[in-house]
């Protein structure tokens, strides 16, 4: 039997009024597919969910359920064809659990909302399937988090739909109930062909369960396929700015996604310094990774107000200050040199340079000399206010003295790590 | 196939699911309704020619008697329209304060009768009373979605409705302040004994026509009850599930502005009924809407009439204003049952 197209994204942005977050994203996901939805935070992937279940109207493109325009289906059949499952639901009064669930009948009961004994059927089985029978009386406000994920997964299952799309919602599950959750959601997918979309943070769970996976970053759809075509390691660490590792579970042989934990556990023992020539609130992420690496960190020579001076200050780096708006002078450098001098390496964030704190490079010429390794940001040339472009030139010069440049948060903390194993 | 339907039945026949609470909760029905049946009769029996059936052989006999039906009816339409409007207006904004006052709907209901009060006099004035609070105060509801709907998305949240509902009130009730103070001395007596509010019984012809308008509010609403079931879970959860839910929101805003349009104009400014009886309700009966409207409306309604009673005979021949005895008296027996049953009211 040839598989329909369940639900497909055609050049779909969306967003609200100041901020568009969806940024041309297609795709297409086939009935009866099981997709997992991955992404870090604030990629979009709940804006995703809301074009798709025609809350947000698309900028541009369209979203089609079962080869029809989303935004032109009336409610009532976009209900039987699609259900969402949200992060959560609130009850601000005292409903019942089996008030709630009945509440995915709603657009299918009649003018008068009296509920047919197919209404009823369909409530009940749903309630059964997701074990919540027994908390049909209780006030769904009293339950616990899991209780209530249940409750209105057995409001979504009530609606009959033929998608069902889950926004987060297993995550507050406890271990037995996520399991049985998912066995839910799988046994429906297998047997009625109902198409699942879960947005997931745990990729080793979806991993085991999803026919396909869409990674998603920074609103566009970086990635689409199969869990072995998704799930590499280059792109995951890339996309979630962090080390991850996978690899195949010897006995099920599912990928396994896994951070770098206890690496992390050994660098907290680090005994290395690392001093950071930063400016105007370049240097924050900076701080703030390597402090989580472990590293003991220096700064300067900076500005007193600088926002790298008061992150320096908040953090209790020990700092190297300048007055306000004025040029680096030769005694804080001397002592800023004394700071470099007790460090094991250098390195230089995204920081425009000027006339007033060019000299700060001769901190990085200075470990440099001394045989300790320096770490340049790259694109030095669109931050370059100098006259003569003089740092331009400077760096070009620490680069032959064998400074190294890096791109990316990850990839300088791999050759930090590299120098320090060495 | 018999034993699913067997099962069913037994573990499903309604929506209430055991045999117990179902006939525990039809006791409190029939117990709610012999109450106001009691109370109606009981208010019968007040006024401020003393208690009990007056001589109905005497003209004024049956005047009087006559005269404390008609306030009967009077009470019952303005509390039924408060009450029931607070319920919807609690459920679309999901929120426990919500009520016609909160939102500035009463207070432009309130401007534009005081306006017609002091421009015109007879039964032009008594006609277009309702239809002019009506359509003021749905300019209210307007301008107060207006400021609330600037720099979001399309819909307001709830806090900024509320927020710009109580800013848009206090400037009507302002106004309505400089209004009396400017007015002449007959026009200021008008007004100020219409906004203590009072059960005084308006011109039939505005009896009925509010009557009329009373009913299809009602009905609207009633209508709409099981949405508002399904808004209770928050505008996106019942578009989710197959909802009109803007449409739903804008419908059932207009009719609980009618609501509360009828009640100001009929009579005056009558605070605490909106607000306390549907919470009353809710507690007692639970918060499914189907139930819930008209059992508001019939509370808020017998409410009321038994305030008004007490307010003329407790120091007659002096008549207390009946938003005076609504608070008063009201307000620890409701306090009495909120915390008795809290938990079934409203949990935030």
């Amino acid at each position: 039997m040839m598989q329909h197209d369940a639900m497909t994204f055609r050049n779909v942005s969306a967003g609200y009024k100041q901020r568009k977050v969806l940024n041309n994203v297609s795709f297409t996901v086939k009935e009866g597919e099981f997709v997992s939805l991955i992404g870090p935070n604030g990629c979009g992937k709940s804006t995703l969910l809301k074009t798709a279940a025609a809350l947000l109207k698309p900028l541009s493109g369209k979203v089609e359920l079962f080869g029809q325009d989303v935004q032109h289906i009336k409610p009532a059949l976009r209900a039987s064809l699609l259900g969402v499952v949200p992060q959560k639901i609130e009850s601000p009064m005292a409903f019942t659990v089996d008030q709630i669930v009945m509440n995915g009948r709603i657009s299918s009961m009649g003018r008068w909302g009296t509920p047919s004994s197919v209404d009823h059927d369909l409530v009940e089985r749903s309630m059964i399937y997701t074990d919540v029978l027994d908390l049909r009386e209780r006030f769904f406000t009293e339950l616990s988090g899991g209780e209530q994920q249940r409750v209105a997964l057995a409001m979504v299952l009530a609606q009959d739909p033929k998608i069902i799309m889950l926004d987060e919602s297993i995550s507050h599950l406890d271990i037995n109930h996520r399991q049985e959750v998912l066995q839910i959601l799988m046994n429906l997918n297998r047997e009625k062909q109902m198409t699942i979309l879960l947005v997931s943070h745990d990729l080793t769970l979806s991993a085991g369960i999803s026919d396909r996976f869409l990674l998603m970053e920074a609103g566009t759809l970086v990635k689409a396929g199969t869990p072995v075509e998704v799930l590499e390691p280059e792109v995951l660490s890339r996309v979630y700015n962090c080390d991850l590792h996978v690899q195949q579970d010897p006995y099920t042989g599912y990928l396994q996604v896994t951070g770098a934990i206890d690496s992390l556990r050994h660098r907290q023992k680090l005994n290395k310094s690392v001093h950071v020539i930063a400016g105007g609130g370049s240097g924050i992420e900076l701080y703030r990774r390597l402090l989580i690496e472990g590293y003991e960190v220096t700064t300067g020579v900076l500005n007193r107000l600088d926002s790298d001076a008061e992150a320096a200050r908040a953090l209790n780096i020990p700092a190297v200050l300048e007055q306000p708006f004025s040029p680096v002078g030769s005694e804080v450098i001397a002592q800023a040199l004394k700071m470099v001098g007790d460090a094991d390496a250098v390195i230089l964030s995204q920081v425009p340079f000027g006339s007033g704190n060019l000299v700060n490079l001769t901190l990085a010429e200075a470990a440099l000399n001394s045989g300790k390794p320096v770490f340049l940001a790259d694109g030095i040339a669109t931050r370059d206010y100098t006259e003569g472009k003089a740092a331009l030139a400077f760096i070009a010069r620490l680069m032959q003295s064998g400074a190294k440049v890096w791109h990316s948060m990850s990839e300088l903390m791999t050759h930090l790590q590299l120098y320090q194993n060495r | 196939m018999d034993m699913k339907r067997l099962k069913r039945s037994v573990v499903c026949a309604d929506n209430s699911f055991t045999t117990q609470s179902h006939s525990r909760a039809a006791l409190r029905m029939l117990l709610f309704f012999a109450a106001l049946m009691v109370l109606l009769a009981l208010s019968m029996l007040l006024g401020p020619s003393g208690i009990g059936i007056p001589d109905l052989e005497s003209p004024s006999g049956s005047a009087i008697l006559s005269l404390r039906f008609s306030r009967l009816l009077m009470g019952m339409m303005t509390g039924a329209a408060l009450s029931a409007s607070g319920v919807v207006f609690q459920a679309l904004l999901r929120n426990p304060l919500a009520e016609p006052y909160v939102l500035g709907v009463s207070g432009g209901a309130g401007l534009g009768a005081t306006l017609t009060i002091l421009a015109g006099t007879g039964v032009v004035a008594s006609f277009s009373l309702p239809v002019v609070a009506f359509f003021s105060a749905v300019v209210t509801l307007m301008v107060v979605y207006g400021i609330a709907s600037q720099g979001s998305t399309g819909q307001p949240s709830v806090y900024s409705l509320i927020l710009s509902g109580v800013i848009v009130s206090s400037i009507c009730s302002s106004i309505i302040m400089f209004l009396v103070s400017t007015a002449s001395v007959e026009g200021m007596h008008n007004v100020i004994w219409w906004m203590l509010g009072s059960l005084q019984p308006v011109s039939a012809g505005q009896q009925l026509l509010s009557a009329a308008l009373l009913f299809g509010a009602l009905a609207g609403i009633w209508l709409l009850s099981p949405r508002l079931n399904a808004l209770a879970l928050g505008r996106e959860m019942a578009h989710y599930q197959g909802l009109h839910a803007d449409l739903v929101i804008v419908i059932g805003l207009l009719f609980a502005t009618l609501l509360a349009a009828i009640a100001v104009s009929l009579s005056g400014m009558i605070g605490f009924v909106g607000l306390i009886v549907p919470h009353v309700m809710r507690a007692i009966f639970g918060p499914d809407h189907r139930k819930l409207v008209p059992l508001a409306a019939l509370g808020g309604g017998v409410f009321l009439v038994v305030c008004d009673a007490v307010a003329r005979t407790l120091l007659a021949p002096v008549e207390i204003p009946v938003g005076v005895v609504t608070a008063l008296a009201g307000g620890p027996f409701f306090l009495i049952i909120l915390q008795r049953r809290m938990k079934q009211a409203w949990i935030a």
